[in-house]
């Protein structure tokens, strides 16, 4: 279990001014079986109008709109996380998972995929998490980290045919992968212990409980992430989407910082550090 | 806008980027069907329409359904009509398919089979009550001296129904605008229903409310919208997010209960044609009941022995293409080629999910006047269910009708023309 302390800024910039602007935000992390979050702060400008709710995902979302002319679009949020409750989430029954075991436009395996898959062979009893790790440690062996070749709309099998790309790419080929066995699994998006952007990974439904697999840093996730949200692929966790009005160019800065946090409680409940030992 | 006398009905088309707008043509032999006929559709509809309805409302909730193994479960999560943004929402008084489209054909054995759902945006509504409105004008004896329901009461039904699940405020027609293919029927039944006709750049959602904004900027709550977009184009910040006809954060507000979307969004998880074939099943699952309308013999080539049925009978079957719907994708097996024969089957084979088979049915032909000659010619019934609190069968509804004496593709987008259906009151 770790106590951190997390902060999410983003800023868009317009060179030019827009107008009627409205804007859907996934940022902010709640609490689920594995993390405990108290948020201190949740700051948006400009924020005229300003309402939230839960989605169909039972991810937090912030909704709103700006009337007026501004050049700059932020927000920020921050507060503590326990972080690393429970090694799982758990799932609801089997018959209701099937919105994650079927691939989305992001995740549709091409030619490359599915030569990636053919060369894996199970035992019939093989358990999906298990699976899901031989998928991971294989993908993380051939397919190489490099920022700025690939985008958010390139799919699983585009980026496998490139052969690099970022930790959405990763999880977007991991989940496509594992849904070609029809195993329940979603697409996360949330922080990582240090500085830098948001991260991605992916949670693999295998009997009964989400056990979340970081497909970019090759582990099972233990108490350094912050899960913000989850869906069947990034379109799902879109952290901000908007619509404006205004001929502009847009430049976006992300500076996500996790860092331990105060009481130093660091020590390791053997149940959270590896989630195959605790099934 | 109509001009007296004649009846042109106009609808728009959009094919390869291209608009062109057609004539619908309007035969005044109308089609009639006798009262008990009509009582025994009616029951049989509602029956249908309840199942489904229940049916969407147990997909995007508790999936028992799916946990029953009544439906596989690949025929909703695989289908394009099943919306994922839709799960845990319930609409205003829990219903989804607020008005129905149902497609009927009567065989030569004078029985009645559905031939499909539509429960996404179900247009036509409108041409039975102009043509109705245009025939009362030249003959009003006819309407005097005969027992026929009178249908133009549509626009009341309508009315309730919309006024059954406001949230509070104004009731509006949602249009893409007029290059749609059906703004004629849009503003006819603005018209006729007293809603207000807007586009989406008129709505405005605002403090978890919806407002119509009008020209001077003042704005009024609206409660219900009868939507004729369809899901994917509805909210750009939820579905398609290149939209421009929609309107932001609205289902944001719907989701909250603040607004009335009808029909719900999601529905087209329930009228796919992969789905079409477990609607029987429904009806027993969900009223324990048997069902009333019978389905035109139906075969998932995604059953092996369903698979077989088709490769062994192929040339006796109509295959459609599930994801395909106005008439195209669908094919008939007697009329192939042997070379597009074998691509098709190659196709079948890979993708049985993506087809269904039907027996063809041979339709009990109607007449209809062809440059002043009687001829007979394939037709089918769009029959509308409205759900308020009680669902309700409009006694009329559109009989559309092929030009073309071989064909049995009836849809107005490839060349049909339509009828009035008089529904006899004794």
């Amino acid at each position: 279990m770790k106590k951190l302390h997390f902060e999410y800024r983003m800023k868009l910039a317009f060179d030019h001014p827009v107008r009627q602007h409205r804007f859907t935000l996934r940022c902010v992390p709640i609490s689920n079986e594995r993390q405990q979050i108290h948020v201190f702060d949740t700051d948006v400008y400009p924020k005229e109008f300003l309402s939230a709710d839960m989605d169909s995902f039972g991810n937090y979302c912030i909704y709103g709109y700006s009337e007026g002319q501004h050049d700059h679009f932020s927000v920020s949020v921050t507060g503590t996380a326990k972080t690393g409750l429970s090694s799982f989430e758990t799932a609801p029954e089997d018959y209701q998972l099937g919105l994650f075991r079927y691939q989305t436009e992001c995740t549709r395996p091409g030619p490359c995929i599915r030569t990636f898959h053919e060369r894996f062979s199970f035992p019939d009893e093989t358990e999906s998490i298990d699976r899901a790790i031989a998928y991971m440690e294989a993908l993380y062996r051939e397919f190489q980290y490099v920022q700025g070749v690939t985008g958010i709309s390139t799919t699983a099998e585009e980026a496998l045919n490139l052969g690099k790309g970022v930790c959405q790419d990763y999880s977007h080929i991991l989940l496509s992968l594992c849904r070609l066995d029809r195993i329940p699994c979603r697409y996360v998006v949330g922080m990582l212990l240090g500085e830098g952007l948001s991260h991605a990974w992916v949670e693999v439904c295998s009997n009964g409980r989400w056990i979340a697999l970081d497909p970019t840093n090759n582990l099972i996730v233990d108490d350094r992430h912050i899960k913000i949200s989850s869906g069947r692929d990034y379109k799902d966790c879109t952290i901000n989407q908007g619509l404006f009005v205004g001929q502009t160019t847009q430049t976006q800065t992300i500076h996500v910082s996790v860092t331990e946090s105060w009481e130093g409680e660091n020590n390791y409940d053997k149940d959270c550090c590896g989630s195959r030992a605790s099934r | 806008m109509i001009p007296s006398g004649f009846p042109r009905i106009k609808f728009g088309i959009y094919k390869n980027n291209e608009f062109r707008e057609q004539l619908f043509p309007f035969d005044a032999i109308p089609r009639v069907i006798e009262q008990d006929q009509f009582r025994y559709l009616e029951k049989g509809l509602k029956q249908r329409v309840m199942a489904l309805n229940l049916f969407i409302r147990d997909i995007y909730g508790d999936k028992k359904i799916i946990r029953d193994k009544v439906v596989p479960e690949e025929f909703i999560f695989a289908s394009s009509g099943y919306l994922a943004q839709c799960e845990g929402v319930m609409p205003p008084k829990g219903i989804y398919a607020h008005i129905a489209g149902i497609d009927l054909v009567q065989g030569k054995d004078h029985q009645w089979y559905i031939l499909e759902d539509n429960l996404r945006v179900p247009s036509g509504a409108s041409y039975p009550m102009i043509a109705r409105e245009l025939c009362r004008r030249s003959s009003p004896l006819t309407f005097q001296q005969n027992h026929i329901e009178d249908n133009r009461n549509y626009a009341k039904l309508l009315r309730n129904t919309m006024d059954y699940v406001n949230t509070g405020g104004h009731t509006v027609i949602l249009t893409p605008g007029r290059y749609n293919a059906a703004y004629f029927e849009h503003s006819y039944l603005a018209e006729k229903t007293g809603a207000h006709l807007v586009t989406g750049s008129e709505l405005v959602v605002e403090n978890d409310h919806l407002y119509f904004v009008d020209y001077s900027g003042k704005r009024e709550r609206v409660g219900a919208v009868y939507r004729r977009i369809s899901d994917e184009y509805l909210d750009p910040m939820t579905f398609n997010r290149e939209s421009l006809i929609g309107i932001p954060h609205i289902y944001d507000i719907y989701r909250k209960g603040n607004v009335a979307l009808l029909n719900a969004p999601g529905n087209g998880v329930a009228d796919d044609k992969g789905i079409y074939y477990f609607v029987p099943k429904m009806i027993r699952y969900y009223l324990g009941e048997e069902p009333i309308l019978k389905n035109a013999p139906t075969y998932l080539p995604f059953y092996k022995e369903d698979m077989a049925y088709v490769l062994e009978n192929f040339d006796n079957l109509v295959l459609k293409d599930v994801a395909e719907a106005g008439g195209y994708g669908v094919v008939f097996g007697s009329r192939m080629t042997a070379q597009e024969k074998e691509r098709f089957l190659t196709l079948l084979k890979a993708e049985p999910r993506r087809f269904i088979a039907q027996e063809v049915i041979d339709f009990l032909d109607i007449d209809i006047m062809d440059e002043g000659n009687m001829v007979p010619r394939k037709a089918d019934l769009r029959a509308f269910v409205l759900m308020g609190e009680e669902p309700v069968v409009w006694k009329s509804g559109l009989t559309r009708f092929s030009r073309n004496p071989d064909s049995f593709i009836v849809n107005s987008s490839q060349g049909g023309g339509f009828k009035d259906t008089w529904v006899l009151s004794q």
